[in-house]
């Protein structure tokens, strides 16, 4: 499947959560911002596998023999759902992207993503879009090489929020 | 200009959608971006799984617009997810014709995406703003918007077509 490295990539399910929500804090430990996390495995559950979910997963797998040091199979995963550009119409967004450190190099990050594009293109979209910080070296080297490019750097796009208080206020129509 | 009101977008407003959608690139000049059609409006809108939402501006016949249009303004919209805090409104694109600035309409619009936001539990609404549009960064800045590029260091990114299918090819 690639580099002598023996794994799986394959749909999440809802047995999948508990393990989504470990690397998430993982993911989250990573970029400094774990504080932030208000997500349970619970709202993961209700959100990604109901009738109508939020997201989609992929995970990454290994066999028993390989999984990692404190025992887990599943060292990696992905999260993105459908959006509508109203130039170019769908589009699929990776919200997540994480291979446990000592998985890492052996090609299940680009194995990830690849899976995320082709069921992008399945599903009609022409763009795979996603946001990397700009501390984040690896990553930045790592999807550049992918062929993509970074949108606020090229087209000065930026990511604007509205949150809390604000979007209370707005939701009033206070200013 | 008080009177205009503000509804859900419906299969008959797909025309004028892509008109606004196409006077919006227009001003981020951009206008030659714009690939979507009619029908692809028809179909990622208003099917069983709908890709995105729209809400339309519409005046009355008597305040039409100079070249006769009666829907002057809209906003498109969808559901994201981010694990860390959940369900967010993702506003794709927000304009009112010009003609029509100044009225309080992008306002009313604005709130009525809030609304919607808080309604459905969302704990934030998401946009992007090209750094070089100032009346606009201000206009959300007075509203409370904080900018994720400037403060945390997000970088937007994207992948067109030819690389994913490469990338696809490749596996």
């Amino acid at each position: 499947m690639s580099r002598g490295m023996d794994f799986t990539i394959r749909p999440a399910t809802l047995e999948d959560c508990k393990d989504i929500s470990r690397m998430l804090l993982e993911l989250a430990e990573y970029e400094k911002v774990s504080d932030q996390i208000k997500i349970t495995q619970r709202d993961l559950e209700q959100d990604g596998f109901s009738k109508n979910p939020f997201f989609h997963g992929i995970i990454a797998e290994v066999p028993e023999h390989l999984k990692s040091k404190d025992g887990h199979p599943k060292i990696g995963y992905s999260l993105y759902f459908y959006t509508y550009s109203s130039w170019k119409g769908r589009a699929v967004y990776m919200e997540d992207l994480y291979v446990m450190p000592e998985f890492r190099g052996k090609g299940i990050g680009k194995a990830l993503i690849a899976k995320v594009a082709q069921l992008g293109l399945a599903a009609g979209c022409t763009q795979l879009n996603f946001t990397v910080l700009d501390w984040n070296k690896s990553s930045l080297d790592f999807y550049l090489k992918q062929g993509c490019w970074d949108v606020t750097s090229d087209l000065g796009y930026h990511c604007m929020r509205c949150e809390g208080d604000a979007l209370q206020h707005m939701a009033q129509g206070d200013h | 200009m008080s009177m205009f009101i503000l509804r859900k977008a419906e299969p008959k407003d797909v025309s004028d959608i892509l008109r606004l959608i196409k006077e919006l690139a227009k001003y981020e000049e951009m206008e030659n971006q714009v690939l979507l059609t009619e029908e692809d409006l028809l179909e990622d809108g208003f099917g069983d799984h709908p890709f995105y939402h729209c809400i339309v501006a519409h005046v009355p016949e008597e305040h039409q617009s100079a070249d006769g249009h009666v829907i002057i303004g809209f906003a498109m919209y969808y559901f994201t997810y981010d694990p860390w805090i959940g369900k967010l409104l993702y506003l794709e694109d927000f304009y009112v014709m010009k003609e029509y600035r100044g009225f309080g309409i992008g306002s009313e619009i604005l709130k009525k995406l809030s609304n919607t936001a808080v309604r459905t539990r969302c704990s934030s609404m998401h946009f992007i703003v090209a750094e070089w549009n100032k009346p606009s960064i201000e206009f959300y800045k007075r509203r409370g918007a904080s900018d994720l590029s400037l403060e945390e260091g997000w970088r937007l990114f994207k992948i067109d077509k030819q690389n994913l299918m490469k990338m696809t090819d490749e596996e």
